[in-house]
């Protein structure tokens, strides 16, 4: 194996976080396709630019997505590195892992690949860094043999993602790896065979605090919530007072409708002003916690900024149960796909589409009526549109 | 529609936007049905099928992806030509 | 172990059945009191303990990772947790690894093991977890600077506040290469994004083959493209060029590649929760640092020195985005002493929400 000098890369090893570097020089010891990997990124070091082409076609027979095609500018310097495709696998549902199970993939891996993986994909997915197209087959046929799949990439909806949800936390207000689970089982083809105009991504968080970022990323972003009262253990508050906790500065005044009172022996909350925001309950886990009726908030739209702005998601379904199979939530899914592919130009964001032919159109098509929750606050402008039945009802 | 006729209709109009035209799977599914008259789930299963064995493949390019003739390279590669 | 034939390939091979279940992977105890958790604590910044309304405890011990892994040094990883964790292993969403257990005794022996194996524990609580990131030189066509160096430098210099040192709340660090963000970078505390300030170069005679001139025009957010027949390929306005490099996704031969003049740009004030304040866009902190490698000095000071001002100023819970509405955007440019450019006032999609309207400001 050619042996490359890397001064640059060197310097990345030195310090306490763990080193990137040292990864890829590890995988190094046993794959050509890693040791060339290195060699590249040290001449990108060195030059200060990226020797990546843009991804090619390529993929596993049938499916359309999984597998992003990665090739190096450079393929007779860094013969290794040629072809180095990208092949998304499928994660379970809270990246929970039985050692031997994950085993298995590692062993295919090293067979088949480079050796170099992230763990994990920002959409949620295993990645195996670096595989060539002759081996794309017989991988799949290997991982898929023993209970794995690929997830999704291109215009396709993308593997669906939660935080761990009930497993291990106690805020989760919805089984979120469940719902996670079921609807990526629900939608396989839909992961696999790009149908729409472009992507779609449902990230599942168990509560307001959004583990997973679902309302910066997600076209969906279902969040955990709830419609009852906060129960109050007042001998627990006692416990934090005692331990030190200054209740009215950091619970009482930071409370943001300003719903919670404090007279240094009772804690209590207008629960009719509680928004539920969850900094009461996160920085108070053992004494406050949600009681009533359990579900979910529906947003839609978020994105990253290409290409006129990023987006965060908005309210559309403030409340609904999600028990189950979700048959409720997967009809509405569905209605926004239909309205969605009907309405979007190429390339366009369930988001964007919403801005561009406005909210009422996408409501109506949904069948979602409109509610307050939705709004920070109703329009400014005077300049509103009415259609037929407006008038008719006498709305 | 005998399924085989209908898949040449399939074939014939992903190969007319061929260089032309990158088309979804939903432009197909329209446009074949609109000139066939076979229903939209027809045409999508008889396109299917034909993804399945590499008469047609799902590509990808500029951000989004689309359905193609597959290149030779594609058809070497799956081993489906020699 | 041979590779599959052709033949054997497709008799083995299955299609749509999906990741495994995820109840497969759990460990008994999570099963066992799976919606049942009562409360949590942190014991330490790399360790925490969850109880169960049984009673039952689960210990998790949470440890760094670059992100990228080497399967020889995954396997490390799997070997501790089989010797102390009963065999399995968790990701978070931040990349980091858990290692999972009932026994309270085994919590300092995982964190000795996985320090020991280069992956020091930490990331809970009030102060910094993993950087996320993107690909980077490493593995992307559009990358305007690496993704993975600058992490490791920046995280190199901040590691105590992931270790050991407490910040007024948690604050969540990421990293793009390229202005399409990949992951939540645009919601972050503290996000640096590479960016690129020159017009696109074009190479006529490849857009004629593999572009569709429409869609390369329709992709420019400002219309700053527009057809070129005679070449049969597109012309660029170059005062209306913003360099978010659209053009270069959906027509390779457009290039915004530039070594000398690419770089990174400092973002602040993002979050995703919607505890006390909603969430939050992160702002303009710093237009352009130049790309510096091996490990961006310049980069890693400003990243630094944002944190420091943010730990000395702001209140407890308070993070980066609300103590910065709380004193004002013109009083963090002056506590952390960056200056305030043409760059940092809006003139696209967001411009008119974001002058002022009041006369209320402090000097």
């Amino acid at each position: 194996m050619k042996k490359y000098e890397t001064p640059l890369l060197d310097e990345l090893e030195k310090g306490p976080w763990p080193s990137f570097v040292k990864e890829i020089k590890t995988a190094a010891t046993k794959s050509e396709m890693a040791n060339d990997e290195l060699g590249q990124l040290e001449k990108s070091y060195r030059d200060k630019r990226g020797y990546w082409k843009h991804g090619g076609i390529v993929g596993v027979l049938g499916y359309g997505g999984g597998v992003i095609g990665r090739y190096s500018s450079l393929p007779e310097e860094f013969p290794g590195v040629a072809h180095f495709h990208t092949v998304r696998i499928n994660q379970p549902s809270g990246m929970y892992y039985k050692t031997d199970s994950l085993r298995t993939i590692l062993d295919l891996w090293d067979e088949y690949g480079s050796g170099l993986t992230n763990m994990h994909g920002s959409t949620g997915d295993m990645v195996l860094l670096g595989c060539r197209t002759e081996a794309l087959e017989p991988l799949f046929a290997e991982v898929s043999s023993r209970g794995w799949d690929l997830g999704g990439s291109g215009s396709a909806l993308r593997t669906p993602a939660c935080c761990l949800g009930q497993s291990r936390c106690e805020w989760a207000n919805i089984d979120t790896m469940d719902i996670c689970n079921e609807l990526t089982q629900t939608y396989q083809d839909y992961v696999h065979r790009p149908a729409w105009p472009y992507k779609f991504k449902f990230k599942i968080a168990g509560c307001a605090i959004d583990c997973v970022a679902s309302i910066a990323r997600a076209d969906c972003s279902v969040i955990g919530t709830w419609k009852g009262k906060i129960a109050v253990d007042q001998d627990v508050v006692k416990d934090y007072a005692k331990a030190g906790m200054n209740i009215t500065e950091e619970i009482v005044n930071m409370c943001p409708t300003g719903c919670m009172s404090y007279d240094g022996k009772e804690l209590k909350i207008d629960d009719t002003n509680c928004s539920r925001c969850m900094h009461c309950i996160s920085k108070m886990t053992k004494a406050l916690r949600p009681t009533g009726e359990k579900g979910a908030s529906i947003l839609i739209g978020s994105k990253a900024p290409i290409v006129v702005g990023s987006l965060l998601s908005w309210v559309v379904v403030p409340f609904i149960k999600m028990e189950p199979p979700y048959t409720e939530f997967k009809a509405l899914v569905e209605k926004m796909w239909d309205w969605w592919d009907d309405n979007a130009k190429p390339r366009e964001r369930i988001g964007e589409v919403i801005e561009m032919k406005g909210m009422r159109s996408f409501l109506e098509a949904i069948g979602v009526p409109p509610q307050p929750q939705q709004v920070f606050e109703p329009r400014k402008d005077p300049f509103f549109f009415w259609k037929e039945e407006d008038l008719n009802g006498n709305k | 529609m005998e399924a085989e006729e209908l898949k040449n209709k399939i074939y014939d109009f992903v190969l007319a936007a061929k260089g032309k035209k990158k088309l979804k799977e939903k432009d197909i599914i329209k446009g074949v049905s609109a000139d066939t008259g076979e229903a939209a789930d027809v045409v999508k299963k008889a396109m299917r099928e034909m993804i399945d064995i590499g008469r047609l493949m799902y590509s990808y390019g500029g951000g989004s992806s689309s359905v193609e003739i597959p290149s030779e390279e594609y058809l070497r590669e799956k081993g489906l030509i020699k | 172990m041979a590779w599959l034939t052709d033949q054997e390939a497709k008799a083995k091979r299955k299609t749509d059945i999906g990741p495994p279940h995820y109840s497969k992977m759990l460990p008994p105890v999570i099963t066992k009191n799976y919606g049942k958790w009562k409360y949590h604590e942190e014991l330490t910044p790399g360790s925490m303990v969850h109880v169960a309304e049984s009673g039952d405890k689960i210990y998790t011990v949470r440890v760094a990772s670059p992100r990228i892994l080497a399967t020889a040094n995954i396997r490390a990883m799997l070997d501790i947790a089989d010797k102390y964790c009963d065999g399995y292993i968790r990701w978070t969403t931040r990349n980091n690894v858990e290692f999972m257990t009932s026994k309270e005794e085994n919590v300092p022996l995982i964190k000795k093991a996985a320090e020991a194996a280069g992956y020091p524990a930490g990331g809970i609580g009030a102060g910094l977890s993993n950087m996320v990131h993107t690909q980077g030189w490493v593995h992307c066509h559009g990358a305007a600077s690496d993704a993975s160096g600058l992490v490791k430098a920046i995280m190199d210099e901040v590691f105590p506040y992931f270790n050991e040192k407490r910040l007024p709340a948690k604050t969540r660090l990421a990293l793009a290469c390229c202005v399409n963000m990949c992951g939540a970078v645009h919601c972050s505390d503290i996000a640096v994004v590479a960016i690129h300030r020159k017009v696109p170069t074009i190479d006529h005679d490849s857009v004629k083959n593999l572009c569709e001139i429409p869609t390369t025009v329709g992709a420019c957010p400002t219309r700053a493209i527009s057809p070129d027949p005679a070449k049969k390929s597109v012309k660029i306005n170059a005062d209306k060029c913003m360099y978010c490099g659209n053009c270069f996704t959906v027509c390779p031969p457009i290039n915004i590649h530039n070594p000398e003049q690419d770089g990174v740009a400092i973002v602040v004030g993002g979050k995703v929760g919607s505890l006390r304040t909603g969430p939050k866009f992160s702002k303009l902190a710093i237009p352009y640092i130049k790309n510096n490698p091996p490990r961006w000095p310049e980069v890693v000071s400003a990243v630094k020195s944002i944190i420091d001002t943010y730990a000395k100023d702001a209140r407890k819970h308070e993070r980066v985005g609300e103590w910065v509405e709380r004193i004002g955007w013109e009083s963090f440019f002056k506590k952390t002493g960056i200056e305030f450019t043409y760059q940092h006032i809006d003139d696209f999609t967001f411009a008119r929400d974001t002058f002022r309207t009041s006369a209320a400001f402090k000097w």
